[in-house]
């Protein structure tokens, strides 16, 4: 059904062909884990058959030169796994959430914006990548926090200066990746997300914490709070130089609720961004 | 007519002829008198409750009588006999009738109902007048209530009836009454035991097994049924019981009620019967040894999912016992990748755990061993051709930080 494979206008260079080989190799042996990444690709078109081969779980098309992803990726229903880390996305179709099956979704190093209207309904995604995009507050769709079986979410390397309170409908996260954002503040429901254990808001530009945070279960083995690079008020920045034990105290002490309720009174100035991302691969447009 | 000497039983009448009755009692070979007892009606008004019920004759003077028939009275005159019926003489040669010392013209010793003569002899007497035996039942001998036929021997008049002893029973538990009494209740004839019973329930209170009579305070159950708690004393110290006594089952073995013992509540705590760590109850069944403590065997359960083991393999922590779903998504050992519990070898690593087979890059997906060099960004492994292919600013930055987090091994992270 597709076109012939001789179509002359697209450049028949070495990586695209390492491509087809992978496709019919996989195609030979019907393996449902298809490997093509760092092939050169730039379209879909130049993987013919691809999205006909519904029996495959996992599709890592990581480090290649992705532009956009057809809503035809969407028949691939068997889909776990699906990897399109560093490419050049801009745009996601909106078929994307259907996918019946899909755990784990790598978006991390491409160039989105925005993520498309109802990215939220994926009804089984428990790890998602959006590690290094240009996503801030109003990038998010409304039912994006709907995504209860979601265990991991990394958003570091983004343009976020406030998380809604609606983080708290993520109720089995475990991972919250918000590395070198332009958070002003963290919503105290994080506090409320029981089984958090991982914690990344290193290079930001938070100077307080919720005193709800100190509900969370920072200590264990299994536990990281990374918060470095940010302009914390003198006691916080103390008692972490001393260690989250310390920190976990102080935002449970009572005398911590008078100094959070007094530096929310005085509006204190916001700090300027830190980060120059002009930089960033991901700007380029 | 067949005939016989001599008849001892009537001396004065010398010489007797034939009789039916010394026949028979010739073909039975027996000298002795043939008695057919027929008396003492035995009487139950309707006594009152309670009360044993009083025998009295009815009529005393009802017995089957014994005749004699005279054909040849040799040595006497005939001129001083009279019919006892009639009032005339005999003639000569004539039958006699002599029953009692009286005598008869064979002609008026017959049944005042029927005018015919006794079959075998056998009359009954009743307000002067004599009768065969059939119609002195149809005129006065009682039928039984129950089974419609007469009775002879003992008469129980109870209930405005008459019964045979033996019909008479209690209409519950159909023991016989005649001689225990019994007690009317709402028409009904019934034993001291099912009065009792059929009392208690309508008061919806117990009866006591023991002295049959109301529970008023709270029962004592023992061996299934139940009593009066002070009726029994503690197995142990022999104190009087209360309703809060406790019955143990001591040897599970064999059927429960059979062995049951009862103690009293000191007793029984003291015995060391185990108490549930959950509901600090007494457990009586299973019991469920963990985590130091004893428990009721729907008891204990997961400290997050609150479900019950059954008999199923826990994982204790931190004094704690879970589920194996919960104990590992608590504490560990879930793929970070499949998020199932790990079976077999574990990769742990940057805070996480993998099964062997799981363990891959987070960018390329492709598989790792514990040899391989790997980055790590946001706490999640990146093999080194895939770090290589990193923007090289933020591999700058990934740098920086790493140089300025303390306590953190410089990638590559092993």
């Amino acid at each position: 059904m597709e076109t012939a494979p001789s179509v002359s206008c697209l450049p028949q260079n070495v990586k695209m062909s390492k491509a087809k080989k992978v496709l019919e190799d996989a195609r030979e042996i019907k393996n449902p884990e298809l490997d093509l990444f760092d092939k050169g690709v730039a379209t879909f078109e130049e993987m013919p058959g691809l999205l006909n081969m519904t029996y495959i779980t996992r599709l890592t098309l990581s480090h290649n030169r992705l532009r956009s992803v057809p809503p035809g990726l969407a028949n691939l229903t068997n889909l776990e796994t699906l990897n399109l880390a560093n490419n050049q996305i801009e745009e996601l179709p909106l078929s994307l959430s259907s996918l019946p099956k899909l755990r784990i979704l790598n978006l991390s190093i491409n160039r989105l914006y925005v993520l498309p209207r109802g990215f939220g309904a994926f009804p089984v995604l428990e790890i998602l990548d959006l590690t290094y995009n240009n996503l801030k507050d109003d990038s998010l769709p409304g039912n994006f926090f709907m995504m209860q079986t979601l265990r991991a979410l990394y958003l570091g390397d983004n343009d976020f200066e406030r998380l809604p309170p609606e983080v708290k409908n993520l109720k089995n996260l475990e991972i919250l990746g918000l590395r070198e954002n332009d958070l002003i503040e963290l919503p105290k429901e994080l506090g409320e997300l029981t089984r958090l254990r991982e914690l990344h808001v290193q290079g930001n530009r938070l100077t307080i914490i919720p005193p709800e945070l100190g509900n969370l279960d920072m200590l264990s083995n299994k536990a990281a709070f990374r918060f470095e690079g940010n302009e914390w008020v003198k006691p916080i920045a103390d008692q972490l130089q001393l260690g989250i034990g310390h920190l976990l105290d102080l935002l449970r002490s009572e005398t911590y609720r008078i100094t959070y309720g007094r530096y929310l009174t005085n509006k204190p100035p916001v700090p300027a961004p830190c980060l120059d991302k002009a930089k960033k691969i991901s700007r380029i447009r | 007519m067949n005939r016989k000497d001599v008849s001892p039983l009537i001396p004065v009448l010398g010489s007797i002829g034939e009789s039916n009755l010394a026949k028979r009692r010739a073909s039975r070979g027996s000298n002795e008198n043939i008695e057919f007892s027929y008396h003492k009606f035995e009487v139950y008004d309707n006594v009152p409750l309670n009360m044993t019920p009083t025998i009295a004759p009815l009529s005393s003077n009802v017995q089957p009588n014994k005749v004699f028939w005279v054909t040849h009275i040799a040595n006497m005159s005939r001129d001083n006999m009279l019919c006892s019926k009639c009032g005339e003489g005999f003639e000569p040669q004539e039958k006699i009738v002599n029953s009692t010392g009286q005598l008869w013209h064979q002609h008026c010793f017959v049944c005042a109902q029927c005018f015919r003569e006794f079959a075998d002899g056998v009359f009954y007497e009743y307000d002067g007048r004599k009768y065969c035996e059939h119609d002195f039942h149809v005129l006065f001998a009682p039928c039984c209530q129950r089974c419609g036929t007469f009775i002879i021997g003992r008469v129980i008049k109870a209930m405005n009836s008459s019964w045979h002893a033996e019909c008479f029973r209690c209409e519950i538990c159909h023991v016989e009454l005649a001689d225990s009494g019994f007690i009317k209740n709402s028409g009904r004839a019934l034993c001291h035991q099912c009065n009792a019973n059929v009392k208690a329930q309508g008061l919806g209170k117990y009866v006591c097994h023991k002295c049959h009579s109301i529970i008023d305070d709270q029962p004592l159950k023992f061996r299934g049924e139940v009593y009066h708690p002070y009726h029994f004393n503690c197995t142990a110290c022999g104190v009087e019981l209360d309703a809060n006594a406790r019955e143990v089952r001591n040897r599970p073995g064999l059927a429960k009620n059979d062995t049951n013992e009862l103690y009293c509540l000191r007793c029984h705590d003291k015995m060391g019967v185990p108490i549930c760590g959950a509901c600090r109850r007494p457990i009586e069944e299973r019991v469920v040894t963990a985590l130091g403590k004893h428990w009721h065997v729907e008891h204990f359960v997961c400290a997050k999912c609150e479900k019950p083991f059954f008999g199923h393999r826990h994982y204790e922590k931190k004094g704690l016992a879970y589920c194996e779903t919960h104990y590992h998504q608590l504490f560990g050992n879930l793929c970070h990748h499949c998020n199932q519990v790990i079976a077999g070898d574990v990769f742990t690593a940057l805070n996480k755990a993998w099964c062997v087979n799981h363990f891959a890059c987070s960018v390329c997906d492709q598989k790792m061993n514990q040899k391989t060099k790997f980055y790590e960004c946001d706490l999640k492994p990146v093999c080194k051709k895939c770090y290589e292919k990193f923007p090289k600013e933020l591999r700058n930055r990934l740098r920086r930080q790493h140089e300025a987090t303390p306590r953190r091994v410089p990638t590559p992270v092993e």
